[in-house]
């Protein structure tokens, strides 16, 4: 056990507030007349709204009002694309989108209320999965996309397209792949997953005469301060975003969700209201992963040297893009398929459609578990091919130090090859327990990130009351120990204890501007700002003790383009798999985690992103499934949809490939979305091993193993993406 | 109707409906610690003691309290600050969402199962799911937390 004091060793500043039912999330606050809403949701994923009737909800004692969208802002809203509405106007495009919402003295008498608003529906055609959306014949999702605010289409592009993303050229991908000696074309499904934090989506709004203050499960304070300023027509400096900390997040909360709408029936009632959803709205309506099918083309020269890769991803998008950041509505794990490696001739096109289905949104390094499963199962085929063993086939081709980086890019160092070889090593250590007569084998596969551009945050020191700093962030704590992580590096950087640095969450009119929690960039971020500040700080206190600063800000630099190499991490897991032939069970009897890493702050909670990581992973590999089906999803309950116990995960070892070369003076590199990336290739591939049996639909279930091992398809196919 | 216990020590008298949960009312009460997440009885954050029993308190009738002995996370922590301190040290949490309910968890099989081996442990903790941690620093702490006793 590792020691309680030193840097990184110290205890998390809100671990007993924690374990001791102290601390409060959104859910837990209250403010004098407080409303509860609850939100009616359609029932049909395409249909026309003839009628609300809402009397005999508007005579359950204690409601305050029914509203629909004759009542809120027609501005639609998003975080780059601005196409969802605060309630659904005319029509309603999924099953589970908001028609109206009931607010009430109670949340037992607004839930019940809910129940009795009855909405006339007249069905319309649904188009549910990707592939059809995008057939001149599929019903319009939306009349004109490209006519929403941050659109990423334009009229020319096809039908209810959302997004297009092309790297490469198509062209040169096909004419290598002609030139190659051996090729694999396979196609790959990965399902409707959920980001399972176990918080509900909550908010509380305060609305006051052209001002509002927000408590929100939300990660990204200030940005969601100018999509509500946007959407309800005020001024940023009107909306103050509070702070509190985050029940799990892993990408599900980063998008306004129902927040605008709770600020809307804030201001109707005139009254504070909160908005809790039920796990079950959670699941079915909120912001899921996005559901993909992927093509994976890859050829090889007789020696085993990959000369062209092409990935072509259609991806289910839902209703709505407006829960997605990226100014493409794209997902970067997509474009960055296939990047741990040096490929001469690489085409990836990512396509994402709209459908009658619930929009999707981000989910911990959105995309890379998709694209990894296609390219990492892809390149074990094409191994096979070859006649090569797997691990040697991805030795020989993955970049190098010195070299170009993955997609011809520049990076300052790559430890693709020491991390799969540690990795490897360490897996052999320990001997399978194989139960008599099931098969074994071992799968591998590597993943390949680059550390975000630093941009834009920024951090104010004050004195403390003694001997203490004072350090204002702009991000909540959503649990990752971020604020343990400022604590440590601010310590680290004054030479004082951690002991001596108080973090604070500040609200937003307090700081400059910041771009939240998410895409790796909290520990980097943060460590350029602090660097920054605490040097202000330490230029202050001069030649006297370095607690005599007086107060310093620090912001890193705001572009990020400081012109050095990308920082890339590499991580790299070997499964062991025990298949039973007889009823296609596969147990995980081994997974091991190798990574790539620079300087680590916070030790433990580094870990902790390396073991979730793993877990989540594992859930993606052999659990979860949101099972859609008519356009609704099914297990819409976590008891339906099953994320790991901890009598589910497999044994899970680490290894950490030290002395990499990290971020800024810090020498940090980003771990959150990196060990929950390759486990689901690497448990296929080790299915493949031990059986012969190949799984390209995810997740890797008893029944699709047991009908492989026949060489049957399923008995029932699913709709996907 | 009326209802009567203990919680956390102390005497509890509350007018409930015959189909208030007890998370409801605890909540209700000021007592936050208790989480409501799946609202189904599987993840375990609204898990409290009633007697020495762990129980989903989001599928428990409040009524079935009348005369018990309720605790939850917050009376622990006055009544077993080593529980705490455990789930403090080895880390045992990240977002802190599900905790309370892990701590409640633990303090279940200290109860019944004091003895209890990594396997034992990592069976009892296995109805309170945590989608943060990947479980180990919290098979960590429930284990220092019986070490300790």
């Amino acid at each position: 056990m590792a020691s309680a004091a030193g840097p990184g060793g110290e205890i998390r500043p809100d671990a007993y507030r924690k374990a001791s039912g102290q601390a409060r999330y959104v859910a837990d606050l209250s403010l004098p007349g407080m409303l509860h809403a609850a939100v009616v949701r359609s029932p049909l994923p395409h249909a026309r709204i003839t009628g609300v009737d809402a009397s005999a909800a508007l005579a359950v004692p204690g409601v305050a009002g029914v509203f629909t969208a004759a009542d809120v802002t027609p501005r639609p809203y998003g975080r780059a694309v601005r196409d969802v509405p605060v309630l659904a106007a005319g029509r309603v495009r999924f099953t589970g989108e908001r028609v109206a919402a009931v607010v009430a003295g109670t949340r037992r008498a607004a839930a019940a209320a809910a129940a009795l608003v009855e909405v006339s529906y007249e069905e319309l055609p649904a188009v549910l999965t990707a592939a059809e959306a995008i057939t001149p014949e599929a019903p319009p999702v939306h009349d004109a996309p490209w006519d929403y605010r941050g659109a990423a289409v334009s009229a020319a592009d096809g039908r209810n397209l959302q997004s297009r993303v092309v790297h490469g050229s198509a062209a040169e991908a096909s004419a290598a792949l002609g030139r190659a000696d051996h090729v694999v074309d396979r196609v790959y499904t990965t399902p409707s997953g959920h980001q399972g934090y176990l918080e509900p989506q909550a908010c509380l709004a305060a609305a006051g005469p052209g001002r509002v203050r927000i408590w929100a499960t939300n990660k990204s304070p200030y940005r969601l301060r100018g999509q509500l300023a946007e959407c309800l027509g005020l001024d940023p400096a009107a909306v103050e975003v509070e702070p509190v900390p985050l029940g799990g997040d892993f990408g599900g909360k980063g998008s306004p969700m129902d927040i605008p709408l709770c600020a809307e029936l804030s201001r109707l009632t005139g009254q504070p209201v909160k908005l809790v959803l039920s796990y079950g709205e959670d699941l079915t309506a909120t912001n899921p992963r996005h559901p993909a099918r992927i093509r994976v083309q890859a050829g090889c020269d007789r020696d085993g040297r990959l000369i062209a890769l092409s990935v072509r991803a259609l991806l289910n998008g839902g209703a709505y893009a407006g829960f997605k950041p990226l100014a493409t509505a794209g997902l970067h794990g997509i474009e960055d398929a296939a990047l741990a490696y040096d490929i001469p001739a690489v085409f990836i096109e990512s396509l994402i459609a709209y459908t009658h289905t619930v929009p999707r949104g981000h989910m911990r390094s959105p995309g890379s578990p998709q694209a990894n499963f296609a390219v990492e199962s892809a390149l074990d085929e094409l191994a096979a091919a070859a006649g090569l063993d797997p691990v040697s086939f991805r030795q020989r081709n993955l970049a190098r130090a010195g070299g170009p980086g993955g997609h011809g890019r520049e990076w300052a160092e790559a430890r693709g090859s020491q991390t799969l070889a540690a990795a490897v090593a360490r897996a052999g250590q320990q001997p399978a327990a194989v139960p008599p007569g099931w098969r074994h084998g071992t799968g591998v596969a590597v993943y390949a990130r680059e550390a975000p551009p630093i941009r834009g945050t920024s951090v104010r020191l004050e004195p403390g009351p003694g001997d203490t700093v004072r350090v204002g962030v702009p991000i909540p704590e959503t649990g990752t120990g971020n604020h343990a992580v400022v604590r440590n590096l601010l310590a680290a950087e004054l030479g004082i204890s951690p002991g001596q640095v108080e973090v604070v969450q500040l609200a937003t009119s307090e700081l400059p501007a910041d771009p939240g929690v998410g895409g790796s960039r909290v520990t980097v971020g943060m460590a350029a700002a602090l660097i920054r500040a605490a040097q202000a700080w330490r230029d202050r206190a001069g030649d006297g003790p370095v607690l005599a600063g007086t107060g310093a800000d620090g912001t890193d630099q705001a572009d990020g383009a400081d012109g050095t190499p990308a920082v890339v991490s590499y991580c790299a897991q070997a499964a062991t798999v025990a298949v039973d032939p007889g009823t296609g069970q596969v147990a995980v009897l081994d997974l091991t985690t190798a990574v790539d890493v620079g300087r680590i702050v916070s030790p433990r909670a580094h870990q902790m992103q390396i073991d979730g990581g793993a877990v989540m992973g594992y859930g993606f590999a052999c659990l979860e499934d949101l099972l859609e089906e008519d356009g609704q999803l099914m297990a819409a309950n976590l008891g339906e949809f099953k994320i790991p116990s901890a009598a589910d995960i497999p044994p899970l070892r680490t290894v950490l490939v030290t002395g990499g070369q990290g971020v800024t003076s810090a020498g940090v590199k980003p771990v959150g979305e990196l060990a929950n990336v390759p486990v689901a290739a690497a448990v296929a591939n080790a299915v493949a091993a031990a059986t012969g049996c190949r799984i390209r639909d995810l997740p890797v279930t008893a029944e699709r193993v047991y009908w492989a091992l026949r060489g049957e398809a399923p008995a029932a196919q699913v709709q996907r993406p | 109707m009326k209802l009567s216990f203990t919680l956390n020590g102390e005497p509890v008298a509350a007018d409930v409906a015959p189909d208030e949960l007890l998370v409801e009312v605890i909540r209700g009460l000021g007592l936050t610690g208790t989480k409501q997440g799946c609202g189904v009885g599987v993840c375990g954050l609204c898990t409290v003691l009633v007697g020495d029993r762990p129980v989903s308190s989001c599928l428990y009738l409040a009524a079935c309290a009348e005369g018990e002995q309720v605790w939850t996370a917050e009376g622990l922590a006055r009544a077993e600050p080593a529980l705490i301190r455990a789930f403090a040290e080895q880390e045992g949490m990240q977002c802190g969402i599900c905790t309370p309910g892990q701590v409640v968890t633990a303090a279940a099989l200290a109860r019944e199962h004091p003895a209890a081996t990594d396997a034992e442990l990592r069976h009892h903790q296995a109805g309170t799911l945590c989608r943060c941690t990947g479980y180990q620093t919290i098979f960590a702490a429930v284990r220092a937390y019986l070490d300790s006793r």
